[in-house]
């Protein structure tokens, strides 16, 4: 019996480790900058984009209030280029996207420290 | 009449008419708001989201225990929406396959990424979406779809309507919102979600239940025994969670790598038909995939994510199987009791006798409750929820027919189902307490309740 409940503690141990990827979440690239259902407003900073650093892969965004953030974006964070504004189909992007004086929302990875992107949504004006 | 309340009345007819007058003086009074559920109800069967013609209806039928079957999808005329990737020309190519549609019942899906729509796709069962309420929370957060990461936005069931609105609901593949479909409002949202999770069954079971029929409580025995079964280790008395004894107390629902995906001789692979296999959870995959709830199993075949098994029976004996006890989980499972698991046939037929008769259960105290709401409701409400109520006994019947299961029980659902029948066709509140308590009676064939 000991070594049954040792087993089925390893058990709970790997299904927990299991289970922490979650993220697939593939059909937000279709949703539009502000609009991601319980993330928007909540756990993801939008404004526009004042500074990048590329070498340390962060961008700083600056929101409407004047606010602003400097947020790293890791490589496997996950850049859309939002087109919905010109009535055209959202693409995959790469952080070469992220240019100065674009919109951009970034969903954080962790929800407390609010340092690292999940997500990247930014906004590619027409020709852009 | 006493002088009081002469004094009472005249003071009241004094000031009738300014009370008139003050009365149609006011705006009329707001409309109150929607019931969330009922309005939820609306949405989900009848709202497009300007997209081709699907609803939420579309693929979780209420009639086909929220889920749709390929018996079901065989009835269906060739203009359903179901079929838009056969009327809509723009949706002809990547969007689904109607072959492995109408022979297993699977829908397309694009879990990794929609950047190769011809090649990263894959094909999935409708899990139905009956007892949510108990299937989606976890300590990692909620976990929706077969792989648990199906929603947008913030992973929740309610953010999960806007992410099948993406992805089944849309006009081209280019799905552009405002154009090929448009999204779900906040309040949508809501109501879809309180709709969702107000069907079926609302809490967990506590097993053991004293089954009456010898071989659905062996079965039960089995079930429980985490020497023998192991079943309740991953389902806690037949429901979606991890038993608390084991994960702790808040873990819920879980996710596991349990090798379907290596089942030789899967259907829809000897179609010859494309059909990537499917890394499950995330991107790229862990191969994990979602605990599905049990009470509901029997009458929601074909099971697991890719319906590659068609009957309850052979669902249990998948894992007896090398593809489970060669997998993560099934490794796991041998390393925390010394073995993996090996049923006989007996008792895998006795497994899934339980899992049959828990079902039937369901049913019943699901037919019950629609039948108990029917005659206060109005005409038009009253005939969907009779619908429903007929459904139900119509599956109770087919779980314990198809197991060889309680013939005196089945008598009793099928006298209450003649009975819904003529209610259908000519109200009568005494046919529904009649169709009640023969349901009542089926109840007691099975179990003995206090």
């Amino acid at each position: 019996m000991h070594k049954r409940i040792i087993g089925f503690v390893t058990l709970v141990l790997l299904a927990a480790g299991a289970s922490q990827a979650l993220g697939q979440e593939q059909t937000e690239r279709y949703i539009p900058i502000g609009q991601s259902p319980g993330i928007s407003g909540i756990y993801a900073y939008l404004g526009a984009i004042t500074g990048v650093d590329q070498s340390a892969r962060t961008v700083t965004v600056q929101d409407e209030q004047g606010n602003a953030r400097t947020i790293r974006i890791p490589d496997d964070a996950r850049i859309w280029l939002d087109r919905s504004a010109q009535k055209e189909t959202n693409l995959t992007g790469s952080f070469a996207d992220l240019q100065v004086g674009r919109t951009i929302e970034v969903k954080y990875k962790d929800r407390e420290r609010r340092e690292e992107a999940d997500w990247v949504k930014v906004a590619v004006v027409a020709g852009g | 009449m006493k002088r009081g309340h002469f004094v009472q009345l005249l003071a009241v007819n004094s000031a009738l008419p300014l009370i008139i007058l003050t009365l149609s003086a006011c705006p009329p009074a707001p409309p109150s708001p929607p019931d969330p559920v009922l309005e939820g109800e609306r949405l989900f069967f009848n709202e497009t989201f300007a997209g081709n013609g699907r609803t939420c209806g579309t693929c979780h039928r209420a009639e086909d225990n929220f889920g749709l079957t390929p018996a079901f999808i065989a009835m269906l005329p060739p203009d359903d929406a179901l079929f838009v990737a056969e009327t809509n020309p723009d949706l002809a190519n990547n969007f689904e396959n109607p072959t492995l549609m109408r022979a297993f019942g699977l829908i397309l899906e694009n879990q990794d990424g929609f950047d190769d729509l011809a090649n990263n796709f894959n094909m999935r069962g409708i899990p139905h979406t009956l007892a949510l309420r108990t299937s989606v929370n976890s300590a990692q957060g909620p976990q929706t779809g077969w792989s648990g990461d199906g929603a947008p936005g913030d992973g929740s069931l309610r953010s999960f309507t806007t992410g099948a609105v993406i992805q089944h609901f849309t006009l081209t593949t280019n799905r552009i919102p405002g154009i090929d479909f448009r999204l779900p409002t906040d309040d949508e949202l809501d109501a879809i979600e309180a709709f969702m999770l107000s069907v079926g069954r609302q809490e967990d079971l506590t097993l053991p239940l004293a089954l009456k029929g010898v071989i659905a409580s062996r079965g039960q025995e089995i079930f429980l025994d985490n020497t023998l079964g192991k079943c309740n280790a991953c389902h806690a008395n037949a429901g979606a969670n991890g038993d608390p004894a084991i994960f702790g107390p808040t873990a819920g629902n879980l996710n596991f790598n349990t090798g379907v995906e290596d089942l030789p001789d899967q259907p829809a692979d000897l179609t010859g038909e494309p059909n990537p296999p499917d890394d499950g959870q995330g991107t790229p995959g862990n191969g994990a995939f979602n605990t599905p709830p049990l009470v509901e199993a029997a009458d929601t075949g074909p099971f697991f994510h890719n319906n590659s098994v068609e009957t309850i029976e052979g669902a249990v004996a998948f894992y007896n199987g090398d593809a489970f006890n060669n997998s993560p989980a099934g490794q796991l499972i041998a390393g925390a009791t010394g073995s993996g698991i090996n049923l006989d046939a007996t008792q895998v037929v006795a497994v899934a006798a339980f899992l049959r008769v828990v079902n039937a259960l369901e049913n019943i105290r699901e037919a019950i409750a629609l039948l108990d709401a029917s005659p206060p409701a109005s005409s038009e409400r009253r005939t969907t929820l009779l619908a429903r109520a007929r459904a139900e006994a119509d599956d109770a019947i087919f779980v314990l027919r198809g197991g060889g299961l309680h013939p005196e029980a089945v008598t009793h659902l099928t006298a209450s189902r003649d009975l819904i029948d003529q209610v259908l066709s000519r109200y009568s509140a005494s046919r529904i307490r009649e169709a009640i308590e023969a349901q009542e009676r089926a109840r007691n064939e099975l179990v003995t309740t206090n």
